[in-house]
C-alpha cells in the first residue's frame, strides 16, 4: 500500500462511522452539501481574520460534510442528477470563500503581491473544474492534472496548520496552471483522434 | 510523450502533464515534493505575509555559506 493509500484508508475509519450516522438518522445528501459550504464559509472568515488554525479546524469539520454527502446519497439510495450538480455548483461556493478570505487577509496587511497570487491561484482553480465539466460535454472523461479539489482543500489545511499558506498559494496556483494546461490539451487530442471534422 | 526524449525531460513532463490515479507511487513521490517545497522553503524567501524566519533550507543555506 502507497504512503497516501495508508492515510486514506486510516481517515475512512472515522468517517465510515459518520456516514453511518447520517444514514441512520436518513439526512438528505443535499442537506449535507449546503451545511458543508456554511461551514466553509466560517473558515474563510476566521482566514480573513489570520486565525489559521481555527480555520483550519473549522475546514476539517466542514470538508467532512462535503466528502460523505456523496456516499450518503449511495447509501440512501438517494442519488440524483440534481444531487450531482448541486454538489458541483455548492464546491465551487467552498472554494471561492477560501480564497477570498485569504485575499481579505492579505489586502489588510497592504500586500498586493500575495492578494494577486491568491486571485490568480483562484481563477485557476476555478478554471480547473470549468475545463472539466465543459470537457465532459465534448468527450467520455477528462480526469487528467493533478490539482483537484480534495488537493487543494488538503493543502489549505496544510498552509493553515502550519502556517505556510503563502508556499500552498504558490503550489496551488503553479500545478493550477499545468491542470489547466493538461486537460485542454488533452481534450483537444481526444477530440481531434475522434471527431477529425471541423466543429462549429 | 513521443520520439526520443531524456529521462529528466520525460519525468518533467509526466509530472506537470498528470494523468496518474491517486494512492500510486508516483502520486505519493509528488505528495512529498509538494510538502517538502511547503515545509523547507524559508517564509523569508516568498515574502510570506504571515510567517517569517529561514526554515530548515536557510538553516542549511547559512551552514553551507
Amino acid at each position: 500500500m502507497t504512503f497516501t493509500g495508508f492515510i486514506g484508508t486510516v481517515c475512512m475509519f472515522p468517517l465510515r462511522a459518520i456516514i453511518a450516522a447520517c444514514v441512520a438518522l436518513q439526512i438528505h445528501p443535499n442537506i449535507l452539501t449546503f451545511v458543508g459550504v456554511l461551514i466553509n464559509v466560517l473558515a474563510a472568515c476566521a482566514l480573513g481574520n489570520g486565525r489559521f488554525i481555527t480555520a483550519g479546524v473549522i475546514m476539517i469539520v466542514a470538508n467532512i460534510f462535503d466528502f460523505i454527502d456523496g456516499k450518503v446519497a449511495r447509501e440512501l439510495n438517494a442519488e440524483t442528477k440534481f444531487g450531482g450538480f448541486w454538489d458541483s455548483v455548492i464546491d465551487r461556493f467552498s472554494d471561492i470563500a477560501l480564497f477570498i478570505g485569504l485575499i481579505y487577509l492579505y489586502s489588510t496587511l497592504r500586500r498586493t503581491d500575495y492578494v494577486m497570487v491568491t486571485a490568480l491561484a483562484m481563477m485557476f482553480a476555478i478554471m480547473t473544474s470549468y475545463t472539466r465539466a465543459r470537457a465532459e460535454s465534448l468527450i467520455a472523461k477528462c480526469k487528467v492534472g493533478f490539482m483537484e479539489r480534495p488537493e487543494r482543500i488538503v493543502l489549505f489545511m496544510i498552509g493553515a496548520f502550519t502556517n505556510r499558506m503563502a508556499a500552498v498559494m504558490w503550489v496551488i496556483g503553479v500545478l493550477s496552471v499545468f491542470t489547466v494546461a493538461d486537460r485542454i490539451i488533452y481534450t483537444y487530442r481526444e477530440l481531434r483522434d475522434t471527431q477529425p471534422e471541423a466543429v462549429a | 510523450m513521443k520520439g526520443p526524449v531524456t529521462l529528466p525531460v520525460r519525468i518533467l513532463w509526466n509530472a506537470f502533464f498528470w494523468t496518474y490515479e491517486r494512492a500510486t507511487w508516483q502520486y505519493d513521490v509528488m505528495v512529498v515534493a509538494i510538502l517538502a517545497f511547503v515545509w523547507l522553503t524559508p517564509p523569508d524567501w516568498l515574502n510570506d505575509p504571515m510567517a517569517s524566519g529561514d526554515g530548515p533550507l536557510g538553516y542549511l543555506a547559512d551552514l553551507l555559506r
